[in-house]
């Protein structure tokens, strides 16, 4: 409870740091920290804003969030769209394209969160399978391009970025594979349990 | 479920609409395509820029660019540059040897010049532009070398015409090299890829073809 409390706070900490211009422009001043710093540290600000959502609120989103699906949807068709690779260069030339780009990665931390336990490990899979699947196969074609995707950014940034997309799509996907046996394994253990009782 | 369903598809819709938008319905990924696309659509005029180098003592590129004798082709470059330029250089050369053999062919000079427009105004001054240009072996009639000396000029040149310039840390520069194509009036009406040389030459020889007989000068 104290937790939940606290979350919202720390959002809001969070937000005004990446408001400064200074830290707004360092995080886009390369490739790299553009797509896998600043995309998921606005992430995290919106799922910890989403923590300071009413109960009463949180229910009447789930009557429109059925097992999480729109959701993940809605945060899939984000990061579909943040991935292509104009909007990189758009985000510095206009501050619409900006605050869009921004508000959106906060909506798709806040439904992530909203939604991925009611998504349970079915979906969670069928989320991760699109979605890391989609971050390799474009980190592939970073390394993979002689030519620059982005004007503002260097060629070796554009590599960098790829093998670091691959990387972490990598790690995301073994860790929740870890998570999601150690869930399987406490549940059959309670299951165990339950009829060794009965 | 039924509301899940209408979240999730208007979610989808709007996703499909900002990718559409973004790509100009999925023709374009990269900004630089965008580039192109919105130039061969809408006409770009540059900005108010002096331009100066090697037997340009001074003039304001819409005029250098108005001059009569034909359409240009021009590029940005810069002088110290060991990779991209070099492409650039020899394209220019293939380019300059291709509107020579024209002019031969039809006894008049050829309705197209080249342009190369430095963006490091501050090692590029008139004496070594004209190093740069001897050493490419162009000929002065037809392929001329500027910079913009006033740096406010050269910034709102290069934004307006879509030229981006990163500095790459090791004192040398990434940029969107490209052909850009500029009508009897001016106009940025074309940026072709460098790989695309034969297509923007042949484009030029047509643009200035199409606008009517050649002045000779």
């Amino acid at each position: 409870m104290n937790r939940l409390r606290l979350e919202p706070w720390l959002g809001a900490l969070l937000l005004t740091l990446l408001l400064i211009p200074t830290v707004r422009h360092g995080m886009e001043a390369s490739m790299w920290r553009h797509m896998l710093v600043q995309a998921p540290a606005w992430m995290w600000v919106g799922a910890l804003l989403a923590a300071a959502l009413p109960s009463r609120a949180c229910a009447m989103v789930a009557r429109w969030n059925a097992y999480g699906i729109a959701g993940l949807i809605g945060a899939a068709a984000v990061l579909a769209v943040l991935m292509v690779p104009r909007v990189l260069d758009l985000a510095l030339l206009r501050a619409d394209v900006e605050s869009v780009k921004l508000l959106a990665l906060l909506g798709a931390g806040a439904a992530l969160r909203l939604s991925w336990r009611p998504a349970g490990l079915v979906l969670q899979f069928f989320f991760l399978g699109n979605m890391l699947a989609m971050m390799v196969v474009v980190g592939q074609l970073y390394i993979d391009s002689p030519l620059r995707l982005c004007n503002a950014y260097l060629l070796d940034d554009q590599a960098r970025l790829g093998r670091w997309l691959i990387g972490v799509a990598a790690l995301l996907g073994t860790a929740w594979l870890a998570w999601a046996f150690w869930q399987l394994v406490r549940r059959e253990a309670a299951l165990a349990l339950q009829q060794a009782a009965s | 479920m039924l509301r899940t369903a209408i979240v999730s598809t208007l979610l989808l819709l709007g996703a499909y609409a900002a990718a559409s938008w973004l790509t100009y319905d999925f023709q374009v990924w990269t900004d630089e395509g965008a580039r192109r696309l919105e130039v061969a659509l809408r006409p770009v005029a540059p900005p108010p820029a002096r331009v100066e180098g090697p037997r340009v003592p001074g003039a304001e590129l819409t005029a250098l660019l108005t001059e009569p004798g034909g359409v240009t082709i021009a590029d940005f470059i810069y002088t110290d540059c060991q990779t991209v330029c070099l492409t650039l250089g020899s394209t220019f050369q293939q380019l300059q040897a291709a509107l020579q053999a024209d002019a031969a062919a039809a006894g008049t000079p050829a309705g197209v010049r080249l342009l190369s427009i430095s963006f490091d105004r501050q090692r590029d001054d008139p004496a070594a532009l004209r190093a740069y240009a001897q050493r490419l072996n162009a000929d002065p009639a037809l392929w001329r070398f500027v910079r913009v000396p006033d740096g406010a000029q050269e910034q709102a040149l290069l934004r307006r015409l879509g030229v981006v310039v990163v500095p790459d840390g090791r004192g040398d520069y990434e940029h969107n090299a490209a052909l850009l194509v500029f009508d009897r009036s001016g106009r940025m009406v074309r940026v072709f890829d460098l790989a695309e040389q034969q297509l923007a030459l042949d484009y030029a020889r047509h643009l200035a073809r199409q606008a009517g007989p050649r002045i000779g000068s």
